[in-house]
């Protein structure tokens, strides 16, 4: 065990300091924040990834000849720590370079990988995942978006729900039907669709804080040429399931750590800062309470990943692991929230705009906004079905 | 960076669960008849004691971190508290005794014969393990302390007092003139804990840890002290939840396995992601105290008030996955209940420590802290 770094690493991380100095706004995370319009943000967000990969630091796990760096897990650890010093924007798509990314370098074809790994490092085009259906939530393998080959193309019908920035993404990882026999996840495959496709129709839905992420994504006789099925016909199940261990595994969930902390640490200046009957909120006991609870949480988010990946390193197999990370960042990350909520007290019902909002609202949106946590990427109630039995051996 | 532990560390840990698992007496539903076990002995034999004995005095030179999942093991078996104990005044006396100290104790522990208890914890100091009365005036030092596990047996101790030159931890020969010991009535009688009475014992300079620098091993005593105990209490946790696993596949109600209620199924799973984590925080402490690291305060106390909270929620959760067998007497769930009260008292309690978690993280951050900022 061993938690120093070597001069390499320190070197690294000076490195990636320097980058991101120099390439988020100057007063960034204090004086300077995201736009408040959704859509002036998504231009900002996506301009930041373009800058991220200009530099160099754009999916820095992924292998060299893809325009990764192999990345190590100290790199990727510091990686994480250093976005959250600098309070850098988080990426919207995420989708492309975590789940699609790693599903097509591990399951695509040299002509895949050719065609889609440039456009996700880069940002320059963007993923969704459409995998919910109004009927297919928890219970995914009951997804009825049929696609029938026809010659040499899937047409493609049916509906998806939920999909996160389908409106800013050029490219969608969808799983759809293709055989009604046998077990239902034995007739699931992977396509990889062209949001710009003829018979796609998108309907925003207005999420809890008001804003617009996800939508209903409508798919009428859509045309998906046969060289875009992801892996083969009918395995896009288990392709899946490994995908989803990347989107629950360390490596998300040390983003996920990252953003909850930088908000923390905020709300810790805060507490030094306001005052109720001339006392720093800091000095409440109550408030040093909860905050130790939730800073020794927040932490143990970052090394409960750690471990994970050292073990990975060292030959074990990503299991079903990946939930215990998922369950206790979500569940972390929304008693964070609450807790700024409950410490902040009156003042942090006020949105941005009205004069005596703290920090311009940004606790009431993330307060709104992380109760998708313990919902999306495998609820809750699954992760501890999941642990419970794979995990425990308990029966079904 | 490495966050595994490495075949030999992982073996100790084995061999010492197994060397504890061996001894029924330990685990026996009566914490009297469990405190008479030849836990001590047995654990001697294997050299134990030895491990964190530097080499030139008869110790293998261990560190810390070799012997973590040691520590957690003797959680998990129920061990005396007073064999951990042991432990932290080895490391202690290694890093800070004098030569001619280290030379009069080390050697005796190394071989399991001297048994050593820490003085800590006094009637009404509260949960900050360094607001005591206890001090040394003169060379003499005088007060009571509680809750020593250990105590009665004890050839040595490290006594937690304050001087006119701040607090210090002093090392006291219990067959020293005013020294008196008095077994408590309590919780847990397998901790073997004790009132120890000290009236005017005469201290020698030699006697005080660290000597110029005795504050550094009075935060090393606060620290390392957290960290063992943290590490035992999640040992406690995760043996619980083992234990409560295991029954949850057996007993069959309403026609299936209890385990397969997802009300019961999603206990456990609550309590297998708490004991990981917990787990997480002990390990971290353990590295942090072994190397000294910045935050070392931090972690050691993240570990102590994390662990403790998931140590007393897992025995809670197990007796009530139990049921009625779970309120026995013979089934000795309550001997993991108890202890883990016991060691929830011990270095200071999870309240405590979650105040000191914000108290360094604002340090740490670069805020003023209290006192500072009475004075702005
Ligand atoms: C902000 C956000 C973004 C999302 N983005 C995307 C996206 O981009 N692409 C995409 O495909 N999907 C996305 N999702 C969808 C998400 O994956 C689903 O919401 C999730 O899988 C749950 O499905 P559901 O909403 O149908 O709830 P349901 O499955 O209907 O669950 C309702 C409740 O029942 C519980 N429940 C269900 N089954 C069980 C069981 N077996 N045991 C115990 N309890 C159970 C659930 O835990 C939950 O509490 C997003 C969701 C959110 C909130």
């Amino acid at each position: 065990m061993d938690f120093n770094y070597t001069p390499a690493e320190e070197q690294f991380r000076m490195e990636l300091r320097a980058f991101l100095a120099e390439a988020l706004p100057e007063g960034w995370g204090e004086t300077v924040f995201l736009p408040e319009d959704e859509d002036e943000q998504a231009v900002f967000r996506l301009d930041w990834e373009r800058k991220l990969y200009e530099g160099g630091w754009s999916c820095i796990g992924w292998p060299k000849e893809y325009g990764g760096r192999d990345a190590t897990l100290s790199e990727r650890a510091i990686y994480a720590e250093e976005l959250a010093r600098a309070r850098a924007p988080e990426l919207i798509n995420i989708i492309g370079q975590n789940l699609a990314g790693h599903t097509i370098i591990h399951h695509g074809t040299p002509e895949q990988k050719a065609r889609f790994l440039p456009g996700i490092i880069s940002s320059r085009e963007v993923w969704c995942q459409g995998f919910s259906e109004p009927n297919a939530g928890s219970d995914l393998a009951s997804i009825k978006t049929r696609a029938e080959l026809k010659g040499d193309k899937f047409i493609v019908n049916g509906q998806k729900i939920w999909t996160s920035f389908a409106q800013h993404s050029q490219w969608c990882l969808a799983l759809v039907r293709t055989s009604n026999e046998g077990p239902r996840h034995k007739g699931i495959s992977l396509l990889l669709i062209d949001m710009r496709s003829p018979g796609i129709t998108l309907r925003p839905l207005r999420q809890i804080s008001g804003e617009n992420e996800f939508n209903e994504t409508f798919f009428d006789d859509v045309e998906v040429p046969i060289e875009n099925l992801l892996g083969p016909i009918n395995e896009g199940w288990r392709i899946t399931m490994t995908t989803l261990s990347y989107e629950r595994g360390p490596e998300d969930a040390l983003g996920r750590q990252v953003r909850i902390k930088q908000e923390l640490d905020t709300l810790i200046a805060k507490t030094t800062e306001l005052r109720n009957d001339g006392k720093r909120l800091i000095d409440d006991p109550l408030v040093r309470q909860k905050l130790g609870r939730s800073i020794a949480e927040v932490e143990i988010i970052r090394l409960n990943c750690l471990r994970a990946l050292s073990r990975y390193l060292a030959g074990e197999d990503r299991g079903s692991d990946a939930s215990i990370l998922k369950l206790f960042w979500s569940e972390v990350g929304v008693r964070m929230s609450e807790t700024a909520m409950d410490v902040l007290g009156p003042l942090a019902t006020l949105n941005g705009d009205d004069p005596l909002a703290v920090g311009s609202g940004r606790w009431l949106t993330s307060w709104l906004q992380s109760k998708a946590f313990t919902i999306y990427a495998g609820s809750s109630e699954i992760q501890r079905n999941i642990i419970g039995e794979r995990v425990l051996g308990l029966p079904r | 960076m490495n966050f595994n532990f490495d075949e030999d560390q992982r073996s100790l840990g084995e061999t010492v669960a197994a060397v504890l698992a061996d001894d029924a007496q330990l685990l026996a539903p009566d914490p009297v008849e469990a405190g008479t076990s030849k836990a001590w002995e047995a654990l001697a034999e294997l050299g134990l004691f030895s491990l964190l004995v530097p080499e030139d005095l008869g110790g293998a030179g261990f560190s810390l971190i070799d012997v973590s999942l040691a520590i957690e093991a003797l959680g998990a078996g129920l061990a005396p508290p007073g064999i951990a104990s042991t432990l932290v005044v080895t490391e202690l006396l290694s890093r800070y005794g004098s030569d001619q100290l280290k030379a009069r104790w080390l050697p005796g522990i190394a071989t399991g014969e001297l048994h050593a208890a820490l003085a800590i914890q006094e009637v009404g100091s509260g949960p900050d393990p360094l607001s005591m009365r206890t001090a040394f005036v003169a060379n003499g030092l005088s007060g009571t302390k509680m809750l020593v596990d250990g105590g009665s047996e004890a050839d040595l101790f490290l006594v937690l007092a304050g001087s006119a030159d701040g607090p210090a931890v002093v090392v006291i020969d219990a067959k020293a003139d005013g020294v008196s010991c008095r077994a408590h009535d309590g919780l847990d009688p397998s901790s073997a804990l004790a009132e120890v009475t000290f009236d005017n014992v005469a201290v020698g300079d030699d006697d005080i840890l660290g000597g110029a620098a005795a504050a550094d091993a009075v935060a090393t005593l606060q620290d390392l002290g957290a960290t063992v105990a943290a590490g035992m209490q999640i040992g406690i946790a995760a043996r619980v939840l083992d234990i409560s696993v295991e029954y949850a596949k057996v007993r069959v109600q309403f026609g299936q396995p209890i385990g397969a209620f997802q009300g019961i199924k999603h206990v456990c799973a609550d309590l297998a992601v708490a004991v990981e984590s917990g787990r997480s925080a002990a390990y971290y402490a353990f590295w942090a105290v072994a190397e000294d690291a910045p935050d070392r305060a931090r972690a050691a106390s993240m570990a102590k008030a994390y662990c403790g909270e998931v140590a007393r929620d897992g025995c809670n959760r197990a007796t009530q996955i139990h049921g009625g067998m779970g309120f026995t007497w013979e089934l000795a769930l309550h001997r993991y209940m108890r202890r883990a009260r016991i060691l929830e008292q011990a270095f200071g309690n999870s309240d405590w420590h979650y105040d000191r978690v914000t108290e360094q993280t604002v340090l740490a951050n670069g805020h003023a802290t209290r006192d500072e900022a009475v004075s702005v």
